[in-house]
């Protein structure tokens, strides 16, 4: 009963951390996939050049730990040069999410992209559709059904991976318990913290399984 | 003037040499039936015509209009861009395989192309979509999606497709060859109103009834080359090359 009490007594403290990683998951992941949509094209061009670059981004996010990343863009920038201080600790994160999500949704849509029949480029070749058109209408659209099960793993594993935010000192859901945790020194608080975890996650879980069955009708 | 006048073309995939100097004129109005066994190199050379595949050697002209010039693998002459884009417009394909995008309804299918490269009005366009569709009798399809379709309708969809760019020439490659036998027969009527209604077609095929019926010349091609080409009566009354005669045998006894 006492438990029940405490854990009603945490739960705005909570909440609030929960808007911060849920806004931080989203922010992160919009804008890594639209980072990734032209690193994919970009790793499908036929330009060399632009090939390398966006090879060497995604090898870079994908080969480096994101923790490091972070650390990085909120401390190892400034000392680059003062300009690129970022004294937001929100915008910094998000900086560094979305880059590091672009590289990891670049490789979801590639495959996606990859996956769609050699036929459906001939047909819009041969009705006249040049390189844009053909990807605008018939590839990315179909490519879509076929993104909805990984996109939403990456969001998931972004919602998780969002709680290293605590190290920059970010009131995050992992933040906000641990600073329970030293003022209570109680560590219970992390039964109700997973617990809000898992609701995220369920959400994230339901809303892209509606996504999936309504991209599914052609299929 | 010729609808499509090629010289000696060359193609290889790698090593492989697939096509060995195919030289091929089609008069405006005219139905040629490509025949021969598969890997003769039927389908690789209609696909040359229409840039899906590429050639080392030779000339494509387009309604007189040199679009390619290749020799040795070196090219000799460039068409700019938008000429070449506009001539191959008067190219219709109709594949094998359908390819009709499957996120897009029947309709959408036959509209996507003119309102997106010719920039038709969506009112014109539908117009267009609806006649074509009930001109291959598929006027209650219209918005079903292709999944939901037979294989012979879904070929249908594609002819329709193809002619809602108002080509000048029609390509067919292997149209009948993916479906059930009960489906070819409705496939091959619409093509058959198409070649009387004075389409010029290039038509590969297994379907000797249907070169014997509607072709007004016959090719058939056999390692790369082109063996023998003449009237239907000629190629399946009286075949001269060795080739031909055992490739109709087989074809026959089946």
């Amino acid at each position: 009963m006492e438990l029940l009490q405490k854990m009603i007594r945490w739960t705005p403290q909570l909440l609030a951390g929960a808007k911060i990683t849920i806004l931080l998951t989203l922010a992160s992941v919009s804008a890594g996939l639209i980072i990734s949509v032209f690193l994919a094209l970009g790793k499908m061009s036929k330009n060399k050049i632009i090939r390398a670059i966006c090879s060497a981004y995604v090898f870079f996010f994908r080969g480096t730990p994101l923790l490091m990343q972070l650390y990085f863009v909120y401390y190892g920038l400034p000392e680059i040069n003062p300009a690129l201080t970022i004294n937001n600790r929100f915008l910094a994160a998000f900086i560094a999410y979305g880059l590091n999500s672009g590289a990891y949704c670049c490789e979801i849509i590639r495959a996606a992209i990859q996956s769609i029949d050699k036929g459906q480029f001939e047909a819009s070749k041969a009705l006249g559709m040049n390189y844009g058109q053909t990807m605008k209408l018939i590839i990315l659209p179909q490519s879509i059904r076929r993104l909805i099960p990984p996109v939403g793993n990456e969001f998931i594993m972004m919602l998780k991976d969002a709680s290293l935010v605590s190290i920059i000192a970010l009131a995050d859901i992992t933040k906000v318990t641990r600073s329970i945790q030293s003022s209570t020194s109680s560590s219970l608080v992390y039964i109700p913290a997973m617990i809000l975890y898992l609701i995220i996650t369920a959400i994230f879980t339901i809303v892209f399984n509606r996504l999936e069955k309504k991209y599914s009708v052609y299929e | 003037m010729s609808m499509i006048k090629t010289e000696d073309i060359c193609a290889s995939f790698g090593k492989l040499d697939v096509l060995k100097h195919v030289s091929l004129t089609v008069e405006p109005r005219e139905v040629v039936c490509i025949i021969g066994p598969s890997g003769a190199g039927k389908s690789t050379y209609l696909r040359t015509l229409n840039h899906l595949e590429h050639i080392k050697n030779g000339k494509i002209f387009i309604e007189d209009k040199l679009l390619d010039y290749y020799e040795n693998g070196e090219r000799k002459y460039k068409i700019p861009p938008k000429e070449r884009a506009a001539e191959l417009l008067e190219v219709g394909m109709v594949f094998q395989r359908f390819n009709l995008f499957p996120h897009k309804t029947v309709l959408q299918n036959v509209m996507i192309a003119p309102m997106n490269v010719k920039k038709k009005s969506e009112a014109d366009a539908r117009k267009k979509a609806i006649e074509l569709l009930t001109r291959v009798g598929l006027a209650d399809k219209m918005d079903a999606y292709p999944n939901k379709l037979s294989g012979g309708q879904q070929q249908r969809v594609a002819i329709a497709r193809a002619l809602a760019m108002e080509p000048k020439i029609m390509l067919f490659d292997e149209p009948t060859s993916a479906l059930d036998p009960e489906l070819v027969g409705e496939v091959l009527s619409v093509m058959k109103q198409l070649a009387e209604d004075g389409m010029t077609m290039i038509v590969v095929t297994h379907e000797m009834g249907f070169a014997r019926e509607v072709a007004d010349r016959v090719v058939f091609m056999y390692d790369g080359q082109i063996a023998e080409q003449g009237t239907p009566e000629q190629i399946f009354q009286n075949p001269q090359n060795e080739r031909l005669q055992q490739f109709l045998k087989s074809v026959i006894s089946q």
